[in-house]
């Protein structure tokens, strides 16, 4: 009887930890904090008719994305930053308000975010 | 001894060049995974060489919604989620391709290689996400527009996804994009 309640016990446990499992099953892209996705939107809307390149900026001999289209990454390069703990005025003397500091500085946040979620997704499996 | 000479030359030429900052792959697609080998080459003299291309893996693979870095030939080793372990080594016209480990001498940040390339394009297939099962049509090379060496567009644009690249610079630091959606 003994036996039999703990047999049961086993299979109940080991049935909620497989339901578990399922639910559980995390990816990359449900990890993301918002502010991760909207830095991810902002990039996108660099394809957006009114924002891909003028003839003018086509025209000029380097790779550089012109000022125009990085004003278009700063505010969610921002929300990105802000959403670390860093504090506007933090933010205001680090980069002096200058764009490439600011989305540079996002992106390196954006990388070591998306290096934890991955070192946790390999640990969890 | 000719090639070493060369090579001392085009330091000569660009000795303020240094492989400028890293690569950021983004893979903003949610059902393609990137199939694509990078490179770097001399953009200012030496008749656009040395080269380097990612050897191994061959292909790099960056899965679906999956952003990939490279700070530089031999740190991205450690920090990438998709390493390189092997880099091809292209020093002239008709020079024998070199295969050269990630922590070869002159790959390293101040070695001979890597403070004279910069990274400039990428040849790259895309494929149906966890599968083996390309996208026919969606693929392309990409890279820098910088004359005289960069040729590849620096934006493709398929009826299945687009890709774009750019570099956006602070201060010495030069951040190089591909963004594939």
């Amino acid at each position: 009887m003994k036996k039999h309640l703990l047999l049961s016990a086993i299979a109940v446990i080991s049935l909620i930890s497989c339901n578990n499992e399922a639910t559980t099953v995390n990816t990359l892209e449900s990890m993301k904090t918002p502010q991760m996705e909207n830095f991810n939107k902002a990039f996108k809307s660099l394809g957006d008719p009114q924002n891909r390149p003028t003839e003018e900026e086509k025209q000029r001999n380097t790779s550089e994305l012109s000022d125009r289209r990085k004003a278009l990454l700063v505010p969610a390069s921002k929300e990105l930053i802000l959403s670390t703990g860093v504090t506007e005025a933090e933010l205001t003397r680090k980069t002096g308000g200058d764009m490439s500091q600011t989305i540079v500085w996002a992106t390196q946040i954006y990388m070591q975010k998306s290096d934890e979620i991955r070192k946790n997704l390999k640990s969890e499996k | 001894m000719k090639k070493f000479l060369l090579l001392l030359g085009i330091c000569a030429v660009s000795s303020a060049y240094a492989q400028g900052g890293t690569l950021i792959i983004q893979n903003l697609t949610t059902n393609y995974d990137f199939h694509g080998n990078i490179y770097a080459n001399n953009n200012t003299g030496g008749g656009c060489y040395p080269i380097v291309t990612s050897k191994d893996p061959d292909p790099i693979i960056v899965p679906a919604g999956v952003t990939a870095k490279y700070e530089n030939y031999r740190d991205q080793y450690f920090s990438s989620g998709f390493p390189v372990s092997t880099w091809n080594v292209y020093l002239g016209a008709g020079s024998p391709v070199s295969p050269r480990p990630w922590n070869h001498g002159s790959l390293v940040p101040g070695g001979i290689i890597s403070n004279n390339t910069k990274w400039s394009m990428s040849k790259f297939q895309m494929y149906h996400a966890g599968t083996s099962v390309p996208e026919t049509y969606f693929n392309g090379d990409i890279g820098g527009t910088a004359a005289p060496c960069n040729t590849a567009p620096d934006v493709v644009t398929t009826a299945w996804g687009s890709a774009k690249w750019f570099t956006i610079t602070s201060g010495t630091d030069v951040y190089t994009y591909l963004i594939i959606q």
